[in-house]
């Protein structure tokens, strides 16, 4: 589904990624774990099209295809979903109406009818339950004065609704307590799929307890420097990051 | 007197009717204080003096018909003035609105309320009596300077809807004055559409004086013009009155939009808010100046106002100055402006999530300018402002 190639990506002539060479298929959970700075969320939004960096090297292909000059929209409209760590919030433009308008804007890029009003309302009655999210909120300016948790569970909400091939959850985990963890894990788990992907994005190996990876990678200064099964996450929850910078700085 | 102004005076002085007092008194007055110049700090931004000596045709003289396609198809009471002159053929009045019209009486002193002292062609007058449906007031303004005033009175505990809309033909300056006088208890709601050509210049004098427990609203939107200045000033002068302005601008072109705007609060309890936002595009200038002041008797009062702008372009610029003069010790007052770009960040959001730039901006947009148009009382014209605000955004 997802080929990355030696992609390197710059911002304000800053290098962040250093080649990273990464493989995702169809029915797959990737995470991607390291310390701060080793460019995990660099990672996200450069998928997701984040126009302020720059890539300078290497090719991203999904289903085959180049994505790298295409605009964030086109992306999301082949099936390309970034959860924000940091939701932004806007004020005066309800969830409600955005995700309609999102939704439509969708489906007509695949020729697909808009969906009327009637139809729109059940849907979402339909995922707001998966991730308990209340219709109070979701008639509230986007993410303005929601908690913490409640931020993310509309981002699960409006994965949900967008019903996305690739999911890239950049630290969902962040700033949740361990109830609202699995109400999101759990959504999560629920839209996997044989035909859809995940790439988890973490700092902790508490998320992956929920949602469980095929694969762990390890990102630190700008590469993937290991990868292996679930039992990496646990190894670097046990012995922190440290090892992995001496078995770095060992074979440069 | 500084040259452009003589030769604009002298340009205007053949028009002058020298048997009335009131208008020669104030065409004297006008020759002390003179026109705005450069060093004028009111005026400071916007070179009105120079841009109409450039820009206006003042030899323009011709008359032209009212379109009635430009009448809103709602019921109330609707009222054509064309170069400041009532045009009771082409108006239809319900019971209850009185308009009459009148031998100019004196106005206030400053350059241009004194300009349109002088030419005002005639005082109009509008009174209303009981419940009366909105009230809209169509101006054409065609010749090269026209000079409307209208006076507004409400009466004790009446209410009254006012929509104002322009048609202003390309090289023309009008002047206008509008007035409101409310009574104990009285609530007038005045809103205003500016829409012009890039070739017009707008000097517009708003005007509203408040007894007590009254409310006084007014809604300026303004989307276009060569040069567009407006005067606004409330004055609070009894107890328990509130007054609200708000202001929407949303510019491209080489639009200039001025906003003057003054709250005096002169006696206790009494309330203002003034909100006025701001969305400027390619070379359009925006200016806005926002005073409140506080005298000494007007103790516990509330007083807020704030002025927010969102630049589109590297060529677009806002002037903005709040200023509150408090001389009452035991009040409440606030005021804030701000100025910047687009949220880069909550494009990028909404555009991952398959939503287009151009969509994407417009939402963004559209929220910020919806919180001035929350006061509209007349459906038609909320759509009216909507579709205008829609139209500049997509």
């Amino acid at each position: 589904m997802l080929q990355i190639k030696n992609l390197h990506a710059s911002i304000e002539d800053k290098q962040i990624l250093k080649g990273i060479n990464l493989e995702v298929k169809a029915g797959e959970v990737h995470a991607i774990m390291g310390p701060n700075g080793s460019g995990k969320s660099t990672l996200a939004s450069v998928l997701a099209g984040k126009e302020s960096y720059e890539v300078t090297e290497g090719e991203v292909l999904f289903e085959e295809k180049d994505i790298l000059d295409l605009s964030p929209e086109d992306r999301a409209r082949l099936g390309i979903f970034l959860a924000f760590q940091y939701p932004i919030e806007i004020p005066g433009v309800t969830t409600t109406n955005f995700l309609k308008t999102a939704l439509n804007q969708v489906r007509e890029s695949r020729g697909e009818k808009a969906l009327d009003a009637v139809n729109f309302l059940k849907m979402m009655k339909e995922k707001m339950k998966l991730v308990e999210i209340d219709q109070s909120l979701l008639s509230r300016s986007l993410n303005e004065g929601f908690s913490g948790g409640e931020k993310k569970r509309n981002e699960i909400f409006q994965m949900a609704m967008l019903e996305p091939k690739l999911s890239i959850l950049d630290e969902t985990d962040s700033g949740l307590d361990i109830d609202a963890l699995k109400i999101v894990a759990n959504g999560v788990n629920t839209l996997k799929s044989s035909s859809t992907a995940t790439i988890v994005v973490t700092h902790y190996q508490r998320l992956l307890d929920y949602i469980v990876p095929d694969f762990v990678h390890v990102l630190y200064n700008g590469r993937i420097v290991k990868s292996g099964d679930k039992s990496l996450a646990f190894e670097l929850e046990e012995k922190g990051y440290d090892w992995i910078k001496a078995d770095v700085a060992e074979t440069v | 007197m500084i040259k452009e102004q003589s030769i604009l005076l002298d340009k205007l002085e053949s028009g002058l009717d020298t048997s009335s007092t009131v208008r020669m008194d104030a065409w004297k007055m006008l020759q002390e204080v003179g026109l705005p110049s450069k060093k004028s700090e009111s005026y400071k931004y916007t070179q009105i003096t120079s841009i109409l000596e450039k820009k206006a045709n003042f030899d323009l003289g011709e008359q032209k018909a009212f379109d009635k396609r430009d009448l809103y198809k709602t019921s109330g009471s609707h009222l054509v003035i064309i170069n400041g002159v009532f045009s009771k053929s082409d108006s239809a009045i319900e019971n209850g609105v009185l308009v009459d019209t009148q031998e100019v009486t004196e106005g206030k002193h400053d350059p241009f309320s004194l300009l349109n002292t002088a030419f005002s062609p005639e005082e109009i007058t509008i009174k209303t009596e009981g419940k009366v449906s909105p009230i809209f007031l169509y101006q054409v303004n065609s010749v090269g300077f026209s000079n409307p005033r209208i006076k507004v009175s409400a009466s004790k505990s009446q209410e009254i809807s006012i929509v104002e809309k322009s048609i202003n033909e390309p090289n023309t300056f009008a002047n206008s004055s509008i007035s409101f006088d409310l009574d104990e208890n009285s609530k007038i709601n005045y809103s205003k559409i500016q829409a012009y050509g890039q070739e017009s210049s707008v000097h517009e004098t708003i005007f509203a004086k408040q007894l007590r427990d009254s409310r006084f609203y007014s809604n300026v939107f303004t989307f276009s013009g060569g040069l567009v200045r407006n005067n606004i000033t409330i004055s609070l002068e009894d107890e328990n009155c509130e007054g609200y302005m708000n202001g929407l601008y949303i510019l491209d072109g080489k639009s200039h939009v001025d906003n003057n705007t003054s709250v005096d609060h002169l006696k206790p309890n009494s309330y203002s808010n003034e909100l006025y936002k701001g969305i400027l595009d390619e070379k359009s200038t925006g200016v806005f100046n926002g005073k409140i002041y506080v005298r000494p008797d007007a103790q516990k009062t509330n007083a807020f106002q704030t002025n927010n702008n969102i630049l589109l372009s590297d060529d677009a610029s806002i002037h903005t100055k709040p200023q509150l003069e408090i001389w009452a010790d035991d009040v409440k007052c606030s005021h804030g402006c701000t100025s910047g770009q687009l949220d880069e960040d909550a494009i990028f959001y909404l555009r991952s999530r398959g939503i287009s730039e151009k969509n994407a901006k417009a939402m963004i947009l559209n929220a910020y300018a919806a919180e001035a148009t929350s006061h509209i009382p007349v459906p038609e014209l909320k759509e009216e402002v909507e579709q205008l605000i829609s139209n500049k955004l997509i």
